[in-house]
């Protein structure tokens, strides 16, 4: 099983954990304001750390890569539907909020929300 | 000459499990990758008490579990006092690398084929690494030879002179991504076999007719597992596995080669579950079902229902266990990212401790059908009875074709390297 591509437009590898090469779906939704950074677990397809393990690292190569501002930019943290008959592979989306002295918190997202990131 | 004292901690055993002791697979695999010009004095923790003062010039710490990382980190601490170098390996330290760091002189991540020979050499200059990784180049397969068996004090691993089995494994590496499973992150999301003359050389160097094949799931590639259960038919050896491919031909191959007893994990009560257990014992093999409860799917109902269903399919055995969400698993990234795990403690992380709070059901009543579970599927034998009934039926075979090694007279008494104190009534 693989992610569907609905929930990206690239794949951006990365460095993961201890420099592991590692793979994440990315979409970028560019806004008046902010920078919507969406990234998607890709399990099987990921050689290396998760999206979550990674967390703060992955976040600021994104933004070093593509020129965002991580103070002006909405994280999105996505686990798509892997279509699988156990309920843990189904879709959720977390918007992450970082800090410079704390563990990131996490927002679940609800449906209609997640439904406007994938929708094109 | 460099004398390199290999340690594997204890841990606590789950109380409800039957206490063997199996030979550890990780040290001796590691071991077998030094260069010749190291010796090696091996102990296991679980068997026998180590000897802090024992000369040597550089201290080995392998942990498979996270159960043994507080301990592990606990001998470091104990060897550094006494300003020995300590460098820690094995699945465990790669789970938990930054707070071993804290305890030792170097980590060693990944797999030790092919690397050691730099290590060795970096010690002997004085020039040890803090970090050697080597999680992103994983060696051949071919690089990986028998292991160093001779390293075990057999008579350790002997129950009432019943020989424990010796560990064996024939591929590195998992192509699943399993939610409770770290095993992609640290053998590579690749399925790696090992090419058959290997196995078939390490296999000629086992001096044990019983053997427990380690790998995760041999259920990766049809035609390797083919190849390697056409290969193991000429030893004659008895083995345990986990998940074979459910496949007729390979089943019955499997057989032939002398698989006896399987693990199979029984995640709901589906007539695919039911079918599955009856093929297997349909092909002569014991069935030991491997449940984990406290999934996210799973309510009281559920659980209850999942006991019963067992002794319906006639399990041979049972191994109950509770989630557990162990680093670098999504079961790991899913409950942090909802805040519900409350104990990091490692010791706890023995999968019969519930360390998170489960979706459905309150934590506490989680350890509850825990303890439920094997009182309830041992409520009529007990473990050992049933595992004895295994035993005696692999016996039988072994009598039949001329493999059957009686137990040894002289370790009667002993229980892995214990004496047995028998209770006498009055």
């Amino acid at each position: 099983m693989h992610a569907g591509k609905h929930y990206y437009d690239e794949i951006f590898h990365y460095n993961g954990e201890w420099d592991m090469p590692s793979c994440c779906g990315l979409r970028i939704i560019v806004g008046d304001k902010r920078t919507t950074v969406i990234v998607t677990e890709l399990y099987q397809d990921n050689p290396g750390s998760s999206v979550a393990s990674s967390g703060r690292s992955l976040a600021e190569q994104i933004c070093e890569a593509k020129g965002i501002d991580f103070n002006a930019m909405i994280y999105i943290e996505c686990n798509p539907d892997m279509h699988s008959k156990l309920s843990f592979y189904q879709e959720t989306c977390y918007e992450v909020q970082f800090y410079d002295d704390k563990c990131p918190t996490y927002r679940l997202l609800n449906e209609q929300e997640t439904y406007e990131l994938f929708k094109t | 000459m460099m004398r390199l004292k290999l340690i594997y901690p204890k841990w606590n055993k789950l109380e409800r499990q039957t206490p063997f002791n199996l030979p550890p697979h990780g040290p001796v695999a590691f071991a077998a990758s030094l260069p010749s010009h190291v010796e090696v004095s091996f102990t296991d923790e679980n068997v026998e008490t180590i000897d802090f003062d024992e000369p040597c010039d550089i201290v080995a710490v392998s942990m498979m579990l996270s159960t043994q990382a507080k301990r592990g980190w606990y001998i470091a601490d104990e060897y550094r006092r006494r300003d020995k170098r300590v460098i820690f390996g094995g699945i465990a330290t790669m789970l938990h690398a930054r707070e071993t760091l804290e305890h030792a002189d170097s980590v060693f991540l990944g797999e030790s084929e092919g690397r050691m020979e730099e290590v060795i050499k970096d010690a002997e200059n004085g020039r040890l690494k803090k970090i050697y990784n080597y999680m992103i180049q994983p060696p051949s397969v071919e690089l990986i030879g028998p292991a160093r068996r001779d390293l075990y004090k057999k008579e350790l691993y002997n129950h009432k002179g019943v020989q424990m089995v010796d560990l064996f494994h024939a591929s590195r590496g998992c192509r699943f991504s399993c939610y409770p499973c770290a095993v992609a992150y640290l053998g590579g999301r690749r399925f790696r076999p090992r090419p058959i003359d290997k196995v078939v050389e390490e296999l000629a160097t086992i001096d044990n007719n019983r053997l427990f094949i380690v790998d995760n799931s041999l259920a990766q590639n049809k035609e390797w597992e083919k190849e390697l259960f056409r290969a193991m038919i000429p030893f004659k050896k008895k083995w345990i596995s986990h998940t074979i491919e459910d496949d007729p031909e390979i089943l019955d191959l499997a057989a032939q080669a002398g698989g006896w007893y399987v693990y199979q994990a029984i995640y709901d009560t589906s007539d695919y579950i039911r079918e599955r257990i009856r093929r297997y014992h349909d092909h002569g093999f014991g069935v030991e079902g491997t449940i984990l409860l406290g999934l996210d799917n799973q309510t009281e109902d559920d659980i209850k229902r999942l006991i019963d269903f067992l002794h319906d399919i006639d399990l041979d055995l049972a191994e109950f266990t509770i989630l557990t969400p162990f680093p670098h698993t999504k079961a790991y990234d899913d409950m942090l990212r909802e805040g519900r795990i409350f104990d990091f403690d490692w010791d706890n992380y023995n999968a019969g401790r519930v360390v998170y709070q489960p979706r459905n059901i309150s934590a506490e009543r989680l350890q509850e059908l825990y303890e439920y579970a094997w009182t309830s599927f041992y409520g009529s034998e007990s473990q050992e009875l049933m595992m004895f009934r295994l035993l005696y039926s692999v016996v039988l075979r072994e009598m039949k074709e001329g493999t059957y090694r009686p137990r040894n007279r002289e370790l009667i008494k002993k229980s892995f390297g214990r004496d047995i104190s028998r209770k006498v009534l009055g």
